[in-house]
Parts: C-alpha cells; structure tokens; sequence
C-alpha cells in the first residue's frame, strides 16, 4: 500500500540521532514489549507479511510517533481483534472475559534454545524457469497495489541491473493475505542518480525484488 | 467469529488507539496478563527472551565473526560465500539468521544497510536494532543522500569510494564486513574483535581505530 511506511527518499525528517546510548532496550517495557512479541503463542495465519501489512496500516501520524515496540504491542493486538482471539475491550483491560484462545499451550522458556538454534527459513523450490539472470537490465512496476507489498515506491518504473539471483523465495504480497507462494528473487542494482536524477547522487541502491515486480527493460 | 471481522485493519487500529491505556508501559502490561489469562503466554519464557538479548545476543556476536574473517582467510572466504551456512557451524547458540549475506568493506568500497519500509536487521547476531535505525531520518535518507548520513556518524565518505547501499527490502539480512585496520597484525581474535564497532557492521561506522583493543 501507498502508506506513511514507505520513506526510502522522503524528505523533511532532520537529523539522524547519532547520539543514542548504545543499549540493548531503553526501558524495561521495550525489553518486555520484544521478549512477549517472541514467546507469545500465534494464529497460524499470523506470517511476518501479515505482522508487517498489519503496521503498515497503523494511523500514519501514530506510526511517526508511536515508540517501536509499542508499535509491535498494538500490531499483536489488531491481530488478536482481527482473528477473532480478544475483544478490544479485553484488550483494554488485560483481562480475558471470554474463554481462552485455542492454541495450544504457551511455549516453554526452552523454546528460546530451540528458535536461536533454529531460524524459520523463507526460501522454497521452485519448478519454473527464472526470467532473468545477472547482469540484465530490468525495471521495477510503474505501479502499486492496496496490499503488501516489498517493492518501494522509490523504485517504482526505474530501471536498473540484477546483480544476484537468490533463489525462490515466499512472495509477501500473497503471504501477507494467507497465500504461500514462492517467486523467484533478485538482487537489482539501480544507480541513485536513475532513482534521484540531477541530485548529483554517486551511489548504487540495491534491493531485493521478487520476479513479478520487475520487467525486462 | 469475530465482531470485528467487517472491520479494517485501520479502524481496528483506531479503536485500540482510542481504547488502549497511552503509557506504553502501561499497555505492555495489559498485554502481557491477557495473554496469560488467554492461555497464550508463559512468562518463564519472556524472561528467558529478555535475558538472552539483553545479556547474549548483541554486537559482541558480530564482532567475534568479522574478528575470525579477519583472522582467518578462509572462514573468510566461506563467509563471503555462504554465511548461513558458516554461521550455523559456529558453536555459539544465538546465530541463527535464515538468509545471511556478508558484503565486504574494502579500500574502494563503502557498504551500508537499511530497511525503508520496516525495520529488517541481523538480530540474531547484532541485537535489537539501534532506535535510529528504525526511525525516520535514517530509512528516508539512508537511499537518498547516504554520504550526509554517513557524515552525521562522523563519517567523511571520499567521492573515490564507491558507495553501495543495501535496502533489505526481502528476508535476506545484510552484515557489514568492515576493513581490518593497519598495526593489527599479531593480535589475536579476541583483540580484534574488541574494536569492532556495532555502527562498523551496519555500515554507520568506517575506519576502526586500532589504538587499543583489549585482549
């Protein structure tokens, strides 16, 4: 979607605070806003495109300025009303009034061994043939679409070169809708001053783009 | 099923807005008792989860990585190859990231990493990303003017060094390799990895300093 998420190239935010005390969390409630976030039990249909469509559409003024991890707290909760789980009024209160969520039971603090040792993988096989291989010229999709979606908008009908081809991997746009389907990716190379012309820009921006978003250029 | 089921996503987020205590304290808080009463939430394990990224995971796993790579040509090499693989093998629990690329710094070149549209980071091997990293300033500007980023972290980027900047707009995380300084050839990984800087593997930093080093 066309959201307040999408700030690759925006201007007017100031300053980067270079300054930040370098700590793991900057409040007790960050750290366990994160940790509920990575023991709490989930719906089967709660993939990281629908976690990540679902702060897309956190109110844009909200999304500014809402800390980050409160953020991942309110995602969870628009999750839980969305599925069905709780109530926004249990959501208020922290208090269940109806029965409890059947999701089997909450994992066990061995889980955290398990899930470093183990990370979830996103790549799947493929059958088809790939489109494109290195060092051909593509262009990014002149257009959007009200979903998820992984392509910026600042990419959008520019062209550029593919500098890797990655494998076949779960396309967001349909995992963040419940879909599980695998598209090819590619790492594309575009030059700033082809995204940003006449800013005097020198550098290369590369993204990772999935075969649908991209056409021979 | 739900109440809410006709409801968008953006008015289930008004509502919460509108409903939810404002302190986010306040609201982790209400979070974390609902989930228990709803059966979805032990809270053993999210202490177990806080005591790991707060006392195991962090810059100092990066660091020991690029320190080996330095250290060791072709742990190096292998990383440069297939660092989900290499970073498997490591006998330190926590370095699990599913899809790890390495991009190495080198005399000509500069990296940087960034996620503008959300906040894609190595956790598992940096931690919990910095907040600028997640905010604003850095997302927007980190594609469009990223040598007046780098500036800002004290970073004077010459226009003869190639400047390649990573959008991990997929679930490929990014890990900086940054160059070994000059003066540190007898020191051992654990010296070296002291000097590693969280800022040098996301690409925010440059020119480690081989003054110091603690073995």
């Amino acid at each position: 979607m066309d959201g307040i998420h999408d700030l690759g190239g925006r201007q007017g935010f100031g300053h980067v605070d270079v300054d930040e005390e370098e700590v793991p969390f900057h409040s007790d409630w960050e750290a366990r806003a994160f940790a509920i976030v990575r023991a709490m039990s989930r719906a089967p249909d709660w993939t990281l495109d629908k976690f990540r469509f679902t702060r897309e559409q956190i109110d844009p003024a909200d999304y500014l300025i809402r800390p980050y991890y409160d953020q991942w707290i309110q995602c969870y909760a628009a999750m839980m009303a969305g599925s069905g789980i709780a109530s926004i009024e249990e959501l208020a209160s922290g208090h269940a009034r109806s029965g409890q969520a059947d999701l089997g039971e909450p994992r066990g603090p061995d889980s955290v061994i398990a899930e470093k040792e183990k990370a979830a993988s996103f790549d799947r096989p493929y059958e088809g043939n790939l489109k494109f291989e290195v060092g051909d010229r593509v262009s990014a999709s002149t257009h959007g679409h009200g979903g998820h979606t992984r392509l910026p908008s600042y990419a959008r009908g520019r062209s550029g070169s593919v500098s890797f081809v990655r494998g076949a991997f779960i396309f967001p746009d349909d995992s963040a809708r419940g879909i599980e389907r695998a598209e090819p990716l590619y790492t594309v190379a575009f030059r700033a001053d082809d995204l940003w012309p006449g800013e005097g820009c020198t550098h290369i921006v590369h993204l990772d783009l999935w075969e649908s978003y991209l056409e021979p250029a | 099923m739900s109440e809410h089921e006709h409801k968008s996503t953006g008015e289930v987020h008004r509502e919460l807005h509108s409903h939810l205590p404002p302190e986010p304290g306040l609201r982790v808080k209400a979070m974390e008792s609902l989930l228990i009463e709803k059966g979805m939430l032990d809270p053993d394990t999210v202490d177990a989860w806080v005591e790991t990224y707060t006392d195991k995971i962090g810059p100092k796993c990066g660091a020991r990585i690029v320190a080996r790579a330095w250290a060791d040509a072709d742990f190096k090499a292998r990383l440069l190859e297939n660092a989900t693989e290499v970073v498997k093998d490591l006998d330190e629990a926590g370095w699990a990231v599913a899809h790890l690329k390495v991009i190495e710094n080198t005399p000509g070149i500069h990296n940087l990493v960034v996620c503008t549209l959300c906040s894609c980071y190595p956790h598992a091997i940096l931690g919990p990303p910095p907040n600028w990293y997640k905010m604003a300033a850095y997302r927007s500007r980190a594609v469009r003017d990223p040598r007046g980023v780098l500036k800002e972290f004290g970073v004077d980027l010459p226009e003869t060094i190639d400047l390649r900047v990573w959008d991990s707009t997929s679930e490929l995380r990014y890990l900086v390799l940054p160059e070994r300084p000059a003066g540190t050839q007898d020191w051992n990984e654990e010296r070296l990895a002291s000097i590693v800087t969280r800022n040098s593997m996301i690409g925010t930093d440059r020119d480690l300093s081989s003054n110091g080093g603690s073995a």
